[in-house]
């Protein structure tokens, strides 16, 4: 992430004091409206490119895409109906033109297996995946931050050894177990040998504690990376020429801590959610499988593995990007409040 | 593309673009590589050891552990011990396909992306950056969506995935590396393309790159096998651990044993290959280790005599500094005393000890350092031992080198600078920042409360440095401790900030103790100058009008005054 100087935000340079006409300290205002601009123009790019993506799935299928889809079985009759029905038969740009003005208003086709338009399909898993995602990331800066600003301040300067040590080496193992495995390991302890909570989702259980499991196994690892990172900027930022006005200045632990480490802290971690978040749905996509949730990772697997269901494929894949998009720009507002100089730098 | 273990995207981000000279091996390196072995010694022996145990139909299906079967039986009566480690050779080989041809193809791409004209590089970087943005996972999907099920097409897709990290890490690299200064001071030399990349580039890539490489292993076998484990890789009868782990789910409420074997295996491996990584991370950029500060009152005879009097603002007798570890000295035997309203100047080279010197006085020693001194007074309180925070701020102000670093570019400066005037001396809100907005008024800073709502990177190094000294003299302090105030600022600035330094020190009578390296800002800023070098006070000028090359006596200063031209301070120049 880049930050910028003064001059783009056309602060008032030195050598003011002399001047005769009222010089005013320049607001934020500016710098705001062009990166929501630079913003919107990104998405508007990205969704361009979201669309085409989705689009080449289908054309991308080596050898005769309508085959390949209607299976090896599937007689001459059969595969002439799906190359019709994708459109296939059609020049190539007619295709692509079909195809985007089908998405603008939200219309992917109907799904081959269920007979219904395939954005609904994906449209009633989407607030699953949602739910686990979004408590997962929540929980995981949360206590990630916490966890990590505490061992950060507890081992400051090369105190307590023990605790740094045993603290890398726990949050390393816990962060490298994969998050499918931390989740089958979970249903063995918590719903196979104490039985407290539900091994998978069914309409039977509470919803709430079938989201248990699925939230910890999709959270713990991530809070022992952002811990650990976390831990890391707080030793670095403890160093920071600002720490030490603060500490000239006498400041009693807390507000040097909350107040003037923290927001630092923040925008690291920030930067790092998203990268984090991403990951986090890509894991979600498996994890789902593991409880039988019924969110995307099923429906995609799914329609990939068993139905070769091509609109759903298209609907889902385009529904998840736009989800990571969207994150993404949330997070950087986020972090635009908190820390106005990553308006003007690209994030990266 | 990220990674769909959080671990490994979040390494790999902070994986270091800095090269360090030295390489130190470290427990986790050694651990991981150790490991990492094993699991490449395995992939090789078992198959032939146990390959028939693994694939071959046994008589005792779905058992649960036993001396004979110690992660049980699957199924068919097959042992998931020998399964678990006969699957580790197509698991690890498929692993490392994956990461070859994501890493070859990536760093190509990288390179090519570096090398094309500006608008196909910009055009480039861009992609990258879209496909960056995307869950390794779901690209792997929709890759697998393309290509349909099997080992190879996994491959493909997690490889193809990975590519976007390869290529960004690599064409990142060679911007950062070519636009350093030795590449530019190479490319002024004359040395021809070809042999910048191969002599400077491409051997300052390698760490980092070595580093992704460790993390996109880990990160290949985990998502491999997370595709195996949906049923998008490995079909039957092949078989890795993502099968194995699946054939176990489905198992999972019977027999619950024969998912240890390929969890267990999964994880070790996958943890290897990220100590590898971090192992690498770490010797390249070993930390430095440190205990911490501490400041105690020494033993002896005063080395001051005659220091008595009403107009004494500091008293400092015999502070010595030492590395805490090492027990080297880096300051011995410092006295000096400051009177009210006199500016006392300490000028010596980097490393002379003048800038540890003033954060003993300031009470701010940095870790792993040792002080002492035998009297140590501030306005008649002993700085020695225990003293209120309270105290501390408001006897003494604090103005630091580089106003760009000292201010926390999190906060608006009215917040951070208030804090001292709020918590520490009990003003209102309001009242601080009012008093703040006429502290800034009179360091001549236009629009004051508009200043106050600012972040620190909307103003210049020299409206910060004005708003520090503001901020400093806003506690109304009996000693301002300056340390090197104008050596981050342009010359002209300088001259702004040492004649507003001279008008606080008139007006309100505060002593000043001034930091320099520079002996021509120092002469015509200070009362009285202690020139310093490696830790001691070489000389002790009291009269500066006069001072010349014949009334200073220790060599080094005579050499200072050689090396400095004369630089007259107007008082009151600018008011």
């Amino acid at each position: 992430m880049s930050t910028t100087t003064a001059d783009s935000f056309a602060a008032p340079g030195p050598g003011t004091p002399e001047s005769t006409r009222p010089v005013k300290a320049a607001t934020l205002a500016g710098a705001w409206r062009t990166f929501l601009v630079r913003r919107v123009v990104g998405l508007i790019v990205n969704l361009a490119l979201l669309v085409l993506v989705t689009f080449l799935i289908v054309q991308l299928i080596p050898g005769d895409p309508a085959t390949a889809i209607a299976g090896e079985s599937a007689s001459l009759g059969q595969v002439e109906l799906v190359r019709t029905q994708l459109g296939l038969d059609q020049p190539l740009p007619v295709q692509l033109w079909t195809y985007v003005s089908g998405v603008v208003q939200g219309d992917f086709g109907d799904s081959y297996r269920y007979r219904q338009p395939a954005m609904d399909i994906v449209m009633t898993a989407v607030p699953y995946t949602l739910t686990i995602t979004i408590a997962a990331v929540v929980l995981l800066l949360v206590l990630g931050i916490a966890l990590g600003m505490a061992i950060g301040v507890a081992t400051r300067g090369d105190r307590r050894r023990w605790l740094d040590l045993s603290f890398s080496v726990v949050t390393g193992i816990i962060s490298s177990i994969p998050t499918y495995v931390l989740a089958t390991g979970f249903v063995v302890v918590f719903a196979v040998l104490w039985r407290v909570l539900p091994p998978a989702y069914s309409p039977a259980y509470n919803i709430g504690a079938a989201a248990i499991l699925p939230i910890a196994s999709l959270s713990i690892g991530g809070i022992c990376s952002v811990a650990r990172i976390v831990r890391r900027e707080t030793a670095v930022i403890l160093e920071q020429d600002y720490m030490r006005t603060a500490r000239g200045w006498r400041l009693p632990t807390l507000t040097l801590y909350v107040k003037h480490m923290l927001p630092n802290l923040l925008t690291t971690a920030l930067t790092l959610s998203g990268i984090i978040l991403t990951a986090l749905l890509g894991s979600a996509l498996i994890t789902e499988a593991v409880f039988a949730w019924p969110g995307l990772g099923g429906v995609i697997v799914q329609a990939i593995a068993v139905d070769k269901d091509y609109p759903v494929i298209r609907a889902a894949v385009f529904v998840i990007g736009l989800i990571s998009l969207v994150m993404t720009l949330i997070i950087d507002i986020i972090l635009g409040i908190i820390d106005p100089r990553t308006l003007g730098g690209k994030r990266d | 593309m990220t990674e769909s273990n959080p671990a490994a995207a979040v390494r790999v981000a902070e994986a270091p673009a800095d090269r360090a000279r030295t390489f130190a091996w470290n427990p986790g390196l050694v651990i991981g590589l150790v490991i990492l072995v094993v699991v490449a010694l395995t992939a090789i022996i078992a198959p032939l050891v146990f390959g028939a145990q693994a694939t071959g139909v046994g008589s005792d299906p779905g058992q649960s552990a036993s001396a004979a079967h110690p992660l049980g039986t699957d199924t068919l009566g097959r042992d998931m011990l020998a399964r678990t480690l006969v699957a580790t050779q197509s698991t690890v080989l498929m692993a490392l396909f994956a990461t070859a041809l994501s890493s070859v193809v990536g760093i190509a791409l990288g390179i090519g992306v570096w090398l094309a004209p500006r608008r196909l590089r910009e055009l480039g970087l861009r992609l990258i950056e879209f496909a960056v943005s995307y869950p390794t996972m779901l690209v792997a999907i929709i890759v697998a969506a393309i290509l349909g099920q099997g080992v190879v097409q996994v491959v493909v897709a997690v490889a193809v995935a990975n590519i976007a990290g390869f290529a960004r890490l690599t064409a990142n690299l060679a911007a950062k590396i070519s636009a350093s200064e030795y590449v530019t001071t190479a490319r002024l030399m004359g040395v021809p393309v070809h042999r910048l990349a191969l002599r400077h580039v491409l051997p300052n890539m390698a760490e980092p790159i070595l580093i992704l490489i460790a993390g996109a292993f880990s990160g290949a076998l985990v998502e491999i096998s997370g595709l195996s484990f949906i049923g998008l890789g490995a079909q039957s009868p092949a078989f890795d651990w993502g099968t194995l782990l699946n054939d176990g789910l489905s198992r999972i409420a019977v027999n619950p044993i024969v998912i240890v074997g390929p969890a267990v295996a999964l994880t070790f491996t996958s943890l290897a290959a990220l100590m590898v990584g971090d192992g690498l991370a770490a010797a390249a950029n070993p930390r430095s280790n440190s205990t911490r500060a501490r400041l105690v009152r020494a033993e002896g005879e005063p080395a001051l005599v005659a220091i008595e009097g009403d107009d004494v603002v500091l008293i400092a007798d015999g502070i010595t500094v030492t590395h805490g570890s090492t027990g080297r000295p880096l300051v011995s035997d410092v006295s000096f005393t400051i009177r009210r309203g006199e500016v006392l100047g300490i000028v010596g080279e980097s490393g002379s000890g003048k800038s540890l010197t003033a954060s003993v006085v300031a009470r701010l020693l940095g870790e792993g350092l040792e002080a002492s001194a035998r009297r140590l007074e501030l306005g008649g309180t002993d700085l020695i031992g225990r003293v209120s925070g309270r105290t501390l701020a408001s006897k003494i102000g604090l103005v630091y080198q580089d106003p760009g670093t000292a201010l926390n570019p999190a906060l608006v400066l009215g917040s951070q600078l208030s804090d001292v005037l709020t918590i520490r001396l009990g003003f209102p809100r309001r009242g601080a920042l009012g008093l703040l907005a006429r502290a800034f008024e009179a360091v001549k800073l236009s629009d004051p409360e508009g200043r106050l709502r600012q972040h620190p990177h909307q103003l210049s190094g020299g409206m910060k440095q004005r708003a520090m000294i503001a901020s400093a003299m806003s506690t109304k302090p009996d000693l301002l401790i300056a340390d090197e105030p104008t050596t981050a600022l342009d010359v002209t600035v300088q001259r702004e900030v040492l004649s507003l330094l001279k008008r606080m020190n008139e007006q309100s009578g505060t002593a000043v103790l001034f930091i320099s390296h520079d002996l021509g800002v120092v002469r015509a800023l200070c009362d009285r100058v202690l020139v310093m070098k490696d830790g001691r006070i070489v000389e002790r000028i009291d009269d500066v009008a006069t001072l010349s090359e014949d009334t200073v006596e220790h060599p080094y200063t005579k050499q200072l005054l050689a090396a400095t031209p004369v630089v007259a301070v107007p008082r009151e120049a600018r008011s």
